[in-house]
């Protein structure tokens, strides 16, 4: 389902740019000036496929997006989350072929930027370039963060250190506030993320909710002692760099 | 499709499942149940020397239709 030339606005995009810089009016106008189509998704549908060249990168605007690999048997791990704001195939600008998937978590809104615009916008301004570079680089730092989870991390701590990340990532997008936001997702989709068990999502559900630092009713996951959390599943959030400093 | 309920303990903390989960058919339901036994192993060992891990799942009537377990037995092996 595609609806093309119709604008949208990359406030998100713009949003999330300025989270770790200042960025300038002209930069600004850089950005809302980019060329893109704007597409409507499903909860389901790929927003990128794998093995294919995308002519163009994609942010998402509403909605949650996953990475996903799935192999031969049908088991899926899902390798990264990506929120309103975020880049989710910027690195395909330089990589050309998809080595995954891009699915849509929730019903989405996303923008479909043409690498040339892109590269154009690079051209204008080095400091756009970097600040797109460092999306990447975030990107990089959030899969360690994962891979260490998955490694060496409980599973109580797993789930608790996601929850942090995610908070603080939407909170920082305006997308959650007061220890609240919400997460739509099926439990099958959080132990492709988790790479649990379905079973043992739920027992980790269930000894998480006991320690009365978090609830999770249907979507709405609120965080009641958010210290208390961070503490529990060894949180730092040096990793997200939520720091504004020139870059 | 049917709805499925797998209910787990590794030998300290019992989950009964209150949710379920539709699934194709037993089989299904079987490999998930089985399917859980790693994670809940890999989550407390190394912890004593005694542990059972246990699962079984329960069919929309109630009924337990499969049930599994894996033990660990350690011991030293020193002169007694």
């Amino acid at each position: 389902m595609a609806v093309n030339g119709f604008p949208g606005t990359l406030q998100a995009l713009v949003t999330s740019l300025s989270l770790r810089d200042e960025i300038s009016a002209d930069e600004v106008a850089l950005v809302e000036g980019l060329a893109r189509r704007r597409r409507f998704l499903h909860r389901g549908e790929e927003l990128v496929s794998q093995h294919s060249q995308p002519g163009e990168s994609c942010v998402v605007l509403s909605g949650f997006t996953a990475r996903e690999v799935v192999l031969a048997d049908g088991k899926r791990q899902i390798t990264a989350l990506h929120i309103p704001g975020d880049f989710v195939d910027l690195h395909a600008l330089l990589l050309k072929v998809m080595d995954h998937s891009v699915i849509a978590l929730t019903d989405c809104e996303a923008a479909y930027v043409p690498h040339r615009e892109l590269l154009r916008a690079m051209e204008r301004s080095a400091h756009l370039g970097r600040l797109f570079w460092l999306s990447t680089v975030i990107d990089g730092a959030i899969q360690r963060a994962w891979i260490t989870s998955s490694g060496r991390r409980s599973a109580t701590a797993h789930l608790g250190h996601l929850i942090c990340e995610l908070y603080r990532r939407l909170a920082a997008v305006g997308l959650a506030e007061e220890g609240r936001f919400s997460f739509p997702v099926a439990q099958s989709e959080l132990a492709d993320a988790l790479g649990f068990s379905l079973v043992h999502v739920n027992r980790t559900l269930q000894d998480l909710r006991a320690t009365g630092l978090v609830s999770w009713k249907g979507s709405l996951v609120t965080i009641l002692d958010f210290e208390g959390l961070a503490r529990l599943s060894q949180f730092d959030p040096t990793y997200l760099n939520l720091v504004k400093m020139p870059r | 499709m049917p709805r499925y309920y797998i209910d787990s303990s590794d030998g300290n903390f019992s989950h009964v499942d209150s949710e379920g989960v539709e699934l194709a058919g037993d089989e299904a339901a079987r490999y998930l149940a089985l399917d859980a036994l790693p994670d809940m192993v890999r989550e407390v060992l190394p912890d004593g020397d005694r542990r059972e891990f246990a699962v079984c799942v329960r069919d929309q009537g109630g009924r337990v239709i499969y049930s599994a377990s894996l033990t660990l037995t350690g011991s030293w092996r020193g002169e007694s």
